[in-house]
């Protein structure tokens, strides 16, 4: 198992090197002068351009720029402006164009409200969605299982940044019954003005995130409901409900944790589109405003980031599956 | 939500003969009318310029110096005044263009941008997984190494830096821009929806591979690339079929977010596009916004369901009849 | 990089909003084009003898919290760096006071400049090499202790060390002397010749003339550093408040809070008051949002404002409530840039300026004709010193005459003249504005060619001095109110040819040269401003090197117990000193 793990970590490494290579070339072979955004047009004189291609340390190779960044994640890096120094500790992910901030501790700060956002839009998705998935097991074939299918195929089949945008143009805008969105830190400004603004996000999300676990949950439960080893625990006398909660549930939802564990992935990764419309200053927001500033350093924190912890839950729903399911051989 | 649909880690095991499942099919209602109105759809898209012909409408021929009000809202039809022939939809503020026009062109980008990507995608995944099922050894290793990082990148932010560097690296002539820009977006969206395909491909081959007749094949001599092609290819038929179901509606919304987001096609109507424009006029001219809504959320659904019904009647486990 | 039009303050600008106090009458809809009516030598005015302490209106409310939603983010927040109006106009109104200070005359909607920190406006030597500013007394930070005058010359100097604080502005690297040499108390220590004190005294000397120096100096740049405190690297997230207000929490990118400076006195501040007790900003706003959470006006939206540009949707339906929405312009003004070396014949140039197609290539754009594009005809904006109402074609910047262009072109035997510009094919606007433009063009006799272009690539495009292209696109705007932060920079001989292409249009006439150099080296600021105009006009009328494509504008909303928000037309900003809660 160790050695599993630990050939898995290896080759996450190398696939974290190759997203930031890609993610370099893609910058600097790319089309305009990035210094172009710092230097509004109706105020840029030549001067003031050269000058901030400088400072921003345009002027270097690309090689040398990657492998400064490399060692820099590593070790740590100092950033010189002229005589002052800007400490980046590691990991350094660089310091942003914009705002000329460690980009690690950046993200880190923003990191709060997206894991806000991911958690409480897991618990909503997991409880709902699971709970409906389950029940329509039950209910195989009913009028409740063919309800909860047709609404998770049509809620599901709304693009998501649809029903978001609809939920806050709507819900609390115009008809006002949500409060506000937002990020309010639960220990800056209490519990309770930090559940008010994610309430609707929690719930949009975790919606739409529920549809696909509900179906997930209930095709697998059906499976499940029908093998031999529930069939003996039915006939030994158990009531339904027992037999799907003890003993259907546990090998039904080995499906469900795969899922659960990219899902999160890719939520701590933080979903541009929910936090754009709501309002939320995570990690997501953050790239989407690098990409607008053409910041390269946050958008190569960002995309890392994210990849890092798309690759660290993969290994870990493998790790857990093989764990709940003997069946699985890891390595296969 | 995403082009990863979860179902496909499920392989389906048994090889299944695809004529009761067009025969269950056709019996299923439900199917039917999605069909139909995918059909429609369809036709739509690829009898565009027609239909704006016989609406009397055209495509970006607005004039806002004629046709809006000093705050730059139509002078004429929605949402001030009732409905005209003479813009059925409407136009829309600021740039005056027909909105039934763009509706029409904007299904035929929104159907053929998914269509064209779920073609490449499903083109890479089969190839790859074929290749590296059948090959094993640190070819197999490779390739599967190459999933992981494509899997591993957030794909949103990237299609946003990664699109219009592809533009100005590769469309150097800005008179071919919008036919860069298209091959961009198709080749962004198929480069993120390929691997879950070749992941399944990859899985079923090697089992496949152990079958006995493939070994007898491969006994006998026969050369590997014809096993592929006419042993392995059709039972993998099953699998292609759903993935190509799930990933068209996915590659739809996604055309439609990435547009919204910014990432469209310049100067090519695109429902993403019409609905982005249209957000900040929710509240006053709310026709602008909810027709490609409409437009996106309907075609959505019927793929969707349709897609559900040909995997219910493809998956043995589902098929009616099939001894539970 | 993305196909629509990037955020930042490039588009910020080309979707401004302006609109004067008359508008047409709130129906359904608007028939009746907004007029304009502005013209106002506004920022021109100087008042040295503005006397503290500011007035506080009879309806401000003590205390409460006024809140600022905006889709932008500024980039920085130490005043040596700050340079673009959202950070300069945040410090500058409430936390850091400069020598002098721009403050806002209800009477004529203008924006005056007077004294800060600084007695007076500063008092020149003859020649204007050498200005000298008296601090006052009781100035204090907002750990109590006292601003000095040597703390400014820290300022000053810290001004030059470009490497390490790389944004800010940079005349006093043209003006100051040894500017070029001196690279900071950083670098090279504490002695610079440039800046001498004298108890109270401040003396700045000038390599050359600097006759605008009494408006650079208000410039957040011209604050109070206490160099003990000063760390160039985190200076920016707590710079040391010596106004109103002081940093309470920055997060960069993402919020602002500031709160009562109690070490402030207003007896020694004649621009700004103290109403409110704390400011909460927050950067990175969805527009459509925060647009619709102010105009809707409910509970804490009430307190609620923007500075951002209103949109086309929303300013119509604020039309009904005018009192929300603030108006005015922005110095900056756009322009068709004419190649003199490809159109050389003054002719054909006027031609263009007939037949440029004003209104429609606005409205192509989403412009709100007066509103968010305000008709032109003089280069210098409303409120620049000196400025002159001129119109030298006579058709008041908006009403496009292809007959009387075609006539020139005739007479100038030039008629299917070819026109070859730029424009971004993959940004709608910008295409139909293309297209507006080429039906104008052919309608008056020019042959049009649009040559393709992309967003990401436009400006690079544009700025290639051998571009195959006749006319350039852009907009220019002034750091101050004073011909001397236009012409100079733009329309020297001595910028042809550069890199970058300053001078858009490859303006190389001696004369006009000689003339800037004099009014830049012999006149008095009263002199140089008047002849700044008649340099305005002298350009147009015996050269007409561009066409005049309109001012920038400002609308901004805010909620109705907002007192106090009017336009800074200086910046096109709020007037955040003079802010409060209306009761």
């Amino acid at each position: 198992m160790l050695a599993y793990v630990a050939r898995r970590l290896v080759s996450g490494v190398l696939v974290l090197l190759v997203v930031s290579m890609a993610v370099f070339a893609l910058f600097f072979y790319g089309p305009a002068d990035p210094a172009l955004a710092y230097c509004p047009e109706t105020r840029c004189t030549p001067e003031r351009l050269d000058n901030i291609r400088d400072s921003l340390g345009l002027e270097e190779p690309v090689a040398e720029q990657y492998a400064a960044y490399l060692k820099g994640v590593v070790v740590g890096s100092e950033f010189r402006q002229g005589t002052i120094a800007i400490d980046c500790p590691a990991p350094c992910l660089g310091v942003s164009f914009k705002l000329r901030v460690p980009v690690a501790g950046y993200l880190a700060e923003r990191f709060k409200a997206t894991l806000s956002v991911a958690l409480g839009a897991a618990v909503v998705f997991l409880v709902v969605g699971v709970a409906a998935g389950v029940l329509a097991a039950r209910r195989h074939g009913t009028g409740t299982d063919r309800l909860v299918v047709g609404a998770s195929l049509l809620l599901g089949s709304v693009p998501y940044y649809l029903l978001a945008l609809l939920a806050y143009l709507y819900l609390v805008n115009d008809w006002g019954l949500f409060p506000d969105t937002g990020y309010a830190g639960p220990v800056e400004e209490g519990p309770v003005a930090w559940a008010k603004g994610m309430l609707l996000p929690w719930l949009v999300l975790g919606l739409a995130y529920a549809t696909q676990y509900a179906r997930f949950s209930r095709a697998s439960m059906v499976e499940v409901m029908q093998a031999d080893f529930v069939r003996t625990a039915r006939a030994k006398g158990l009531s339904e409900t027992a037999v799907t909660l003890r003993h259907g549930l546990r090998a039904g939802l080995v499906p469900v944790v795969t899922l659960l564990g990219l899902d999160l992935a890719m939520l701590l990764a933080g979903t541009i589109f929910t936090e754009r419309i709501f309002d939320i200053p995570g990690i997501g927001l953050s790239a989407l405003e690098a990409i607008d500033d053409r910041d390269l350093p946050m958008i190569a924190g960002t995309v890392l980031i994210g990849a890092a912890f798309v690759v660290v839950a993969n290994i870990v729903v493998d790790v857990v599956h093989a764990l709940l399911d003997p069946r699985v051989r890891l390595g296969s | 939500m995403g082009i990863q649909p979860a179902e496909l880690a499920e392989p389906t095991r048994d090889r299944t003969p695809t004529r009761p499942a067009l025969h269950q099919l056709r019996r299923d209602r439900v199917a039917m009318v999605c069909l139909g109105i995918v059909a429609l759809f369809v036709l739509v898209a690829v009898l565009a310029p027609l239909i704006t012909r016989v609406f009397g409408v055209q495509l970006d021929a607005g004039n806002p110096a004629r046709d809006l009000d000093a705050y730059n809202y139509p002078a004429f039809g929605p949402p001030y005044d009732g409905f005209t022939w003479r813009a059925p939809l409407g136009i829309s503020p600021n740039q005056a263009d027909d909105n039934l026009a763009a509706w029409l062109y904007g299904a035929r980008t929104s159907l053929g941008v998914a269509a064209a990507a779920t073609l490449v995608s499903t083109l890479i995944g089969v190839a790859t997984g074929l290749v590296a099922g059948w090959s094993g050894g640190w070819f197999d290793r490779f390739l599967s190494f190459v999933t992981d990082v494509f899997l591993s990148v957030p794909f949103l932010l990237v299609a946003l830096a990664l699109a219009p560097v592809l533009v100005s690296r590769f469309g150097a002539d800005p008179e071919r821009l919008q036919l860069w820009q298209l091959v961009s977006l198709v080749s962004v969206l198929s480069l993120f929806g390929w691997m879950p395909l070749a992941r399944l491909i990859r899985a079923e081959v090697r089992h496949l591979r152990e079958e006995e007749f493939v070994l007898a094949a491969r006994a006998v001599g026969i050369r590997p690339g014809r096993i592929l092609r006419r042993e392995l290819l059709p039972n993998l038929a099953a699998p292609i079929i759903v993935s190509v179901s799930l990933t068209l509606p996915a590659f739809v919304a996604a055309e439609a977010g990435l547009a919204y987001l910014g990432l469209g096609v310049s100067g090519l109507p695109s429902w993403g596009r019409t609905i982005d424009q249209a957000v900040p006029f929710f509240s006053t001219y709310p026709l602008y916004l909810f027709a490609p809504v409409l437009g996106v959320l309907v075609l959505v659904v019927a793929l969707n369901l349709l897609g559900d019904a040909v995997r219910d009647a493809l998956d043995p486990r589902t098929r009616h009849g099939a001894v539970s | 990089m993305r196909p629509r039009s990037p955020r930042g303050l490039a588009v910020a600008l080309a979707s401004l909003t302006a609109l004067t106090a008359c508008t047409a009458d709130p129906g359904r809809r608007g028939d009746a084009p907004p007029e304009l009516d502005r013209g106002g030598a506004a920022g021109a005015f100087k008042n040295p003898e503005l006397r503290p302490p500011a007035p506080v209106p009879d309806d401000a409310a003590d205390g409460g919290s006024l809140t600022v939603l905006t889709a932008e983010s500024p980039s920085t927040f130490d005043p040596t760096q700050a340079y673009y109006t959202d950070s300069t106009s945040i410090l500058a109104g409430l936390v850091t006071r400069a020598l002098t200070q721009y403050v806002y005359d209800p009477d004529t909607d203008d924006m005056v400049l007077a004294p800060d920190m600084a007695t007076d406006l500063g008092r020149p030597n003859d020649d204007n090499t050498e200005w000298t500013f008296t601090l006052r007394d009781g100035l204090r930070y907002e750990d109590g202790s006292e601003v000095t005058a040597e703390d400014v010359a820290y300022a000053i100097k810290r001004s030059f060390a470009i490497e390490e604080l790389p944004d800010g502005p940079t005349y006093q690297r043209t003006f100051f002397v040894d500017g070029r040499q001196y690279r900071g108390p950083f670098r090279d220590g504490e002695d610079y010749a440039g800046v001498e004190v004298d108890g109270n005294d401040l003396t700045i000397k000038m390599r050359r003339p600097f006759p605008d120096m009494d408006y650079y100096a208000s410039f957040p740049a011209f604050t109070g550093i206490p160099q003990q405190e000063d760390d160039p690297a985190t200076y920016g997230r707590k710079p040391l408040a010596t106004g109103p207000y002081k940093f309470e929490e920055y997060e960069p990118g993402s919020r602002l809070t500031l709160v009562r400076n109690e070490e402030w006195d207003p007896a020694t501040d004649p621009g700004r008051i103290q109403a409110v007790d704390r400011w909460e900003f927050r950067f990175g706003q969805d527009t459509t949002r925060l647009e619709n959470v102010i105009a809707a006006d409910n509970g804490d939206a009430r307190t609620t404002l923007t500075y951002d540009n209103v949109s086309a949707a929303t300013y119509r339906s604020m039309q009904e409530d005018p009192d929300r929405l603030v108006t005015g312009t922005q110095p900056c003004t756009y322009m068709w840039f004419l190649d003199m070396t490809r159109i050389e014949d003054i002719r054909v140039r006027r031609a263009l300026g007939y037949a440029y197609p004003y209104e429609n290539a606005w409205r192509a754009l989403g412009e709100i004709v007066g509103v968010t594009r305000v008709p032109g005809t003089a280069i210098l904006p409303p409120g620049t010193a000196g400025r002159q109402e001129l119109d030298v074609l006579g058709i008041g910047g908006r009403d496009t005459d292809p007959e009387r262009a075609r006539a020139l072109l005739e007479e100038a035997d030039a008629v299917g003249f070819e026109v070859r510009f730029l424009y971004a094919t993959d940004d709608d606007g910008r295409v139909a504005e293309k297209d507006a433009i080429v039906k104008g063009l052919e309608a008056a006799g020019f042959e049009p060619k649009p040559v393709v272009s992309t967003v990401d690539t436009l400006r690079t495009d544009r700025t290639d001095p051998d571009a195959p292209i006749d006319v350039r696109s852009s907009a220019w705007c002034s750091d101050w109110p004073s011909g001397g932060s236009w012409f100079p920079a733009q329309w020297s001989g001595d910028l042809v040819g550069l890199e970058g292409m300053p001078n858009p249009t490859n303006f190389d006439v001696p004369e006009m040269d000689r003339r800037q150099d004099e009014i830049l080296d012999t006149m008095t600021p009263e002199q140089a401003a008047e002849a700044w105009g008649e340099f305005d006009r002298t350009l147009q009328e015996e050269y007409y090197p561009a066409v005049v494509t309109g001012y920038g504008g400002v609308a901004m909303i805010h909620g109705s117990g907002v007192g106090g928000m009017a336009n800074d037309n200086v910046r096109g900003m709020p007037t955040f000193a003079r802010m409060y809660l209306a009761q």
